[in-house]
């Protein structure tokens, strides 16, 4: 039997965190994971992720990935691939599948970062072939580069739903619905509306009736469901997919914390059943630490940070550092967490109905149900300002933590202030020099550049566009609405690609000047 | 082979291995070696997996990281292969799996 200061479970974002963290601090530590690759889902994330420059944000998931797989060779950890731990027993002993072998492994601690699976929901015909998972939608795009199919239905409008929506899109699948059978979008409003307005129509309140098919799936019908969760007769919807894919949440991967007799806890604004731990990851039991979504579903970047605590938790367990050094260094990772904990989605708001932002501006009703921000509702969030010449206008309406825009405006146009989930606002009295760093540092693809009069009856808007192909200067089509319809005729006049945008490109339209405020994207004829 | 993504908007154009030969049902199909079985037959349009024992319905790809175990195949002669993350191997003989056999049911 082989033994390690530290074993870890799981090579995803905190399992990785927290190998990092305990190596660098001298404890012999392997990280053990049944995949192939190393890296969790973060392979799999090619959106910028949330956050402030600490969580890393802006920085796109498969990016942080490799940062991570970087620092954890550099810091030593040894990982190792297609080892499935099947066990978990008495005195931190590990029992790993590895091929066809079982091998024993001794642990004088334990870090437990499995994460989540995929929640599933039956209906009849869930079982054909072309039903899949957002995830499995992923890696088969993402991972394989192979499309997942060519018409799908989504069903989930949380996070996931609404970001693997927009990935179908981007690899040139059409997502002919996006379905949820709660009364309002579950993810950032941001997330919902970088997806309605390439045409996307949203069916709250709708679930999925059945899947058609024989042999694979060939349709699907949908229909109206009431506040109980029943179908309302007549409000059928019919559409021609061949795939469905759902997106209905994600359950922690907590079986091997059970069976070591961790005390567990069923809780639903975790996910399900999870281990009693505090704030650092300890468990029940001396020397088990938990991170990531197996102690709680969150994201990729509060797991992370879990992770680092695990690992300095674990290097204090077992004298590598002072209690001193442990607390400074938990201490500045508190902070760090605390910031992604906070806002409309933070843990601790789940399932609760938000009607007001912190500014106590009303929120966008539209938004929940429809996806988008309507055009009355549009004009009363500070990012959306009106003056003469180019100006970022920042359709960002609800308080989610991040911030890269404030930091992305060199002339200091846009402020998010201390707090980080504040509305972004437009500084009165500064020079825009359309320059475009913000709309490209926008996670949420939230902030367009608009001149809404140049002179001559039109106006020009700089929108994000991460599709291909990508349109060309003098390509003629239309402008969309927020609603993903066409508003107006519009012409590409700039295509800006900078290294500095990472892979957003800024794809300036000019338009009737009428159509300003509502023409947010752009689709060639 | 055109559900392959040939070049993508964030990813580029996606580095593969090389291309080798396999067999699907006795026919001859190419895939890249080392990507998973299944995303080689998605790549062919191939949708059905395997034949369940009980009820005789079809099953293709559902979580495609070897969790549900959907996607099982005979590969190779080996029965309940999970195609999803197992590599591809240049002269694999993957055959659509009827309950735990690649024989169909009426010469089970």
């Amino acid at each position: 039997m082989k033994r390690y200061d530290l074993i870890i479970v799981g090579a995803g974002p905190s399992g990785l965190s927290a190998g990092i963290e305990a190596a660098k601090k001298g404890l012999r530590t392997v990280v053990f994971d049944e995949n192939e690759k190393p890296g969790g889902q973060l392979f799999k994330q090619i959106h910028k992720f949330f956050g402030s420059k600490e969580h890393r944000a802006k920085v796109r998931g498969y990016v942080i990935g490799q940062q991570l797989l970087e620092e954890a060779d550099r810091a030593g950890v040894e990982v190792v691939l297609n080892a499935t731990v099947i066990g978990l027993y008495q005195d931190k002993e590990v029992v790993v599948k590895r091929g066809d072998r079982i091998e024993h492994y001794k642990g004088n601690a334990v870090i437990i970062a499995t994460g989540a699976a995929e929640n599933m929901v039956t209906f009849p015909g869930w079982t054909l072939p072309g039903v899949i998972g957002a995830g499995a939608a992923q890696t088969m795009m993402n991972l394989h580069g192979v499309l997942p199919g060519k018409r799908v239905l989504m069903l989930g409008s949380g996070n996931v739903g609404l970001v693997v929506s927009f990935q179908l899109e981007q690899c040139g699948c059409e997502v002919v619905a996006l379905v949820d059978a709660a009364p309002r979008v579950g993810g950032y409003g941001v997330h919902a509306a970088k997806v309605a307005r390439t045409g996307v129509p949203f069916y709250l309140s709708h679930t999925i009736v059945e899947a058609e098919g024989t042999d694979c799936v060939t349709g699907v019908t949908i229909a109206e469901v009431d506040s109980t969760f029943h179908f309302i007769p007549g409000t059928e919807k019919h559409f021609d997919v061949d795939t469905i894919c759902l997106a209905v949440g994600l359950s922690p991967m907590s079986q091997l914390l059970k069976m070591a007799g961790c005390r567990m806890v069923d809780d639903a604004k975790k996910g399900g059943q999870v281990p009693v731990c505090d704030p650092y990851g300890r468990t029940s039991l001396p020397g088990v630490y938990v991170a990531g979504d197996v102690a709680g579903i969150e994201e990729a970047s509060s797991a992370m940070i879990e992770g680092r605590m695990a690992g300095i938790a674990a290097a204090e367990y077992l004298g590598y550092i002072g209690k001193d050094e442990m607390e400074s260094e938990l201490a500045s990772l508190d902070k760090a967490l605390d910031g992604l904990r906070q806002g409309m989605f933070a843990p601790q708001n789940r399932g609760k109905q938000i009607t007001e932002t912190e500014e106590g501006i009303e929120v966008s009703q539209n938004l929940l149900l429809h996806g988008y921000v309507a055009d009355d509702e549009l004009e009363r969030y500070p990012g959306v300002t009106h003056k003469s010449g180019v100006h970022p206008v920042i359709e960002c309406t609800q308080n989610i933590p991040c911030n890269p825009c404030q930091d992305a405006c060199k002339k200091g146009c846009i402020s998010i202030g201390a707090k980080i989930t504040s509305l972004p606002i437009v500084v009165e009295g500064s020079e825009c020099i359309n320059c475009g760093m913000c709309v490209a540092s926008c996670s949420g693809q939230a902030i367009f550049l608009v001149d809404e009069d140049c002179g001559d009856g039109t106006a020009t808007v700089t929108l994000p566009y991460e599709f291909l192909p990508l349109p060309e200067v003098g390509t003629k089509g239309k402008g969309l609405g927020r609603d993903g319809k066409a508003v107006c005729d519009a012409e590409v006049v700039s295509v800006k690609s900078m290294k500095a945008f990472d892979k957003t490109n800024l794809l300036t339209i000019r338009i009737p000047k009428e159509y300003a405020m509502k023409a947010r994207f752009f689709k060639a004829v | 082979m055109s559900e392959r993504i040939k070049e993508h908007p964030i990813l580029g154009v996606q580095e593969k291995g090389r291309l080798v030969r396999f067999t699907y049902d006795g026919k001859e199909v190419e895939g890249y070696e080392g990507e998973p079985i299944a995303a080689a037959l998605k790549a062919a349009g191939v949708m059905v997996h395997r034949y369940t024992q009980k009820e005789h319905s079809p099953r293709g790809i559902f979580c495609a990281i070897g969790r549900c175990t959907d996607c099982v195949m005979v590969v190779d002669g080996v029965p309940n292969v999970r195609t999803c993350i197992t590599p591809l191997a240049e002269g694999m003989k993957v055959c659509t799996q009827y309950g735990v056999s690649e024989k169909p049911f009426e010469e089970q």
